[in-house]
């Protein structure tokens, strides 16, 4: 149930990201709204490893089926992301502003030179040209970073049902406290 | 016991996941545009999504253009403002409808001055990932007919080739994009090189590569397609020289910058050239001299 919330999360954002950008007078580098996803999750000690993984492939096809990119790119890469921030956390504990956006800094950079290896060995004639944009699109992706975790955690946190069972959901307590209303005469 | 059992199923599905996108990599290096049974399946429920959070956010773009002229009106003159207000919005509508038609006036007249046969299409995205330069687009018509290869312009000039097809949406890989290359020409010296899209700290841009440096470039000279090599038409404009930058005095060709005429941000409407021309009967006017060589090659 929670990867396919997160699933569904994720294509949104990839699409709404690709929406927004079509809006933008210039021509614009987005944040890696994918990696990002992937990282929340290998970020959140209730995700399994096996989890990450699965969420990070899943994710990865899609965008390769959303952006056009041959298939299997960005589904390798994101797999392979998702197990360098798992690590990550094994190490330092990621929370604050600071080491977030860095941490995604870090993630974004490495994804798209993976990104851009992987294609120049399933396509040749493109080269390792756009070497380039990885460290704007790493910088833009660590800024965004932060509000964007914040904000599924914040929608993980309504859809969790062990939170709900536990009254720890908004929802759950506004139900209740609604319940109580109604049974007093 | 459980847990060494439980950490084993873990790297196990890890190391599955990677491999089974090891598996699609391969595939897609072996039958590159080629796509199966699920990702079909799974393309024909986003398309429509992609599709119509595309045509939401074009509105919203268009609704906030004209939130900011009848802000605009408001401030300059108060006492007319009720007037300004539907006059502008009038104006704006029909401004909006005209630059409409005259876009389809355009594709339409390309489509007459091309002897090849070409299908029109919807833009729904451009440019998802700035790692590959791809824009999505939903057929008209002609469902099927559309393959690999085949090239797509506008008026404005070339867009790009097919990349891979799925019912009725389809892929362009954009002429932006570093694995697209077009034989090109520039009219005013002659010269002839192969243009590449160059995916780096510009943006959308182009490079042409091979360009002989005998027949030196200048910066706003024109370059065309040149037919060969390919099948796009010959003579479509592809863009302008923008940087020339010169080789070393020993080097035999000279690098040169191309931006491409066509804005990739804006693209709304396109044709997919799906077949060449029809052949020339010579027995329908033998005393006609045979017309320049304009239009498509053979596919290969």
């Amino acid at each position: 149930m929670r990867i396919v919330s997160t699933v569904i999360i994720a294509l949104l954002l990839v699409l709404l990201q690709a929406t927004v950008l079509e809006l933008a007078p210039v021509q614009m580098i987005a944040p890696a709204c994918g990696i990002l996803v992937v990282l929340y999750a290998a970020f959140s000690q209730q995700w399994s490893l096996s989890s990450v993984a699965v969420l990070a492939f899943v994710v990865g096809y899609l965008f390769d089926l959303v952006s056009g990119a041959p298939l299997g790119v960005h589904a390798f890469v994101y797999v392979m992301i998702s197990q360098f921030a798992r690590l990550l956390t094994t190490r330092l504990v990621v929370r604050g502003f600071v080491l977030t956006a860095g941490a995604a800094f870090v993630a974004a950079l490495l994804g798209g030179v993976l990104v851009i290896v992987v294609r120049a060995q399933v396509s040749p004639e493109g080269g390792y040209d756009g070497l380039g944009q990885v460290p704007i699109e790493g910088l833009i992706t660590g800024l965004f970073a932060p509000p964007i975790l914040w904000l599924l955690n914040q929608i993980e946190g309504r859809l969790d049902p062990a939170r709900l069972r536990v009254g720890l959901a908004r929802r759950r307590r506004r139900a209740l406290t609604h319940a109580a209303s109604n049974q007093r005469p | 016991m459980s847990g060494p059992r439980q950490k084993l199923r873990e790297v196990a599905t890890v190391a599955a996941t990677a491999l089974v996108a090891l598996f699609l990599l391969r595939q897609s290096a072996r039958h590159p545009g080629e796509l199966g049974m699920l990702d079909r399946g799974v393309l024909a429920v986003l398309s429509p999504v992609q599709g119509a959070l595309s045509s939401v956010g074009r509105n919203i773009g268009n609704l906030a253009g004209r939130y900011v002229d009848l802000v605009h009106v408001r401030t300059e003159n108060e006492t007319f403002r009720r007037d300004n207000i539907r006059l502008r919005a009038e104006l704006l509508e029909a401004k909006r409808g005209a630059s409409e038609t005259a876009r389809l006036q355009r594709i339409l007249e390309l489509r007459d001055s091309i002897t090849a046969e070409t299908i029109a299409a919807r833009v729904i995205s451009v440019d998802t990932s700035p790692y590959f330069r791809i824009a999505r687009v939903t057929l008209d018509r002609g469902e099927g007919s559309v393959t690999r290869g085949m090239p797509v312009i506008t008026p404005e000039g070339v867009v790009g080739r097919i990349d891979r097809v799925a019912g009725s949406t389809a892929d362009i890989q954009l002429a932006v994009d570093p694995r697209f290359a077009i034989d090109v020409f520039l009219p005013r010296s002659r010269g002839r090189g192969i243009l590449r899209g160059k995916a780096g700290e510009n943006g959308f841009r182009c490079a042409i590569e091979y360009l002989v440096r005998g027949q030196p470039a200048e910066v706003g000279d024109q370059v065309m397609s040149s037919g060969l090599g390919s099948n796009f038409p010959r003579d479509l404009p592809v863009g302008r020289v923008t940087r020339v930058i010169k080789a070393g005095t020993n080097g035999l060709y000279q690098e040169v910058e191309v931006t491409p005429d066509v804005d990739f941000v804006r693209l709304s409407e396109v044709l997919v050239v799906v077949a060449p021309p029809p052949a020339a009967d010579p027995e329908a006017n033998p005393r006609r001299t045979a017309a320049p060589a304009r239009g498509v090659v053979m596919y290969r």
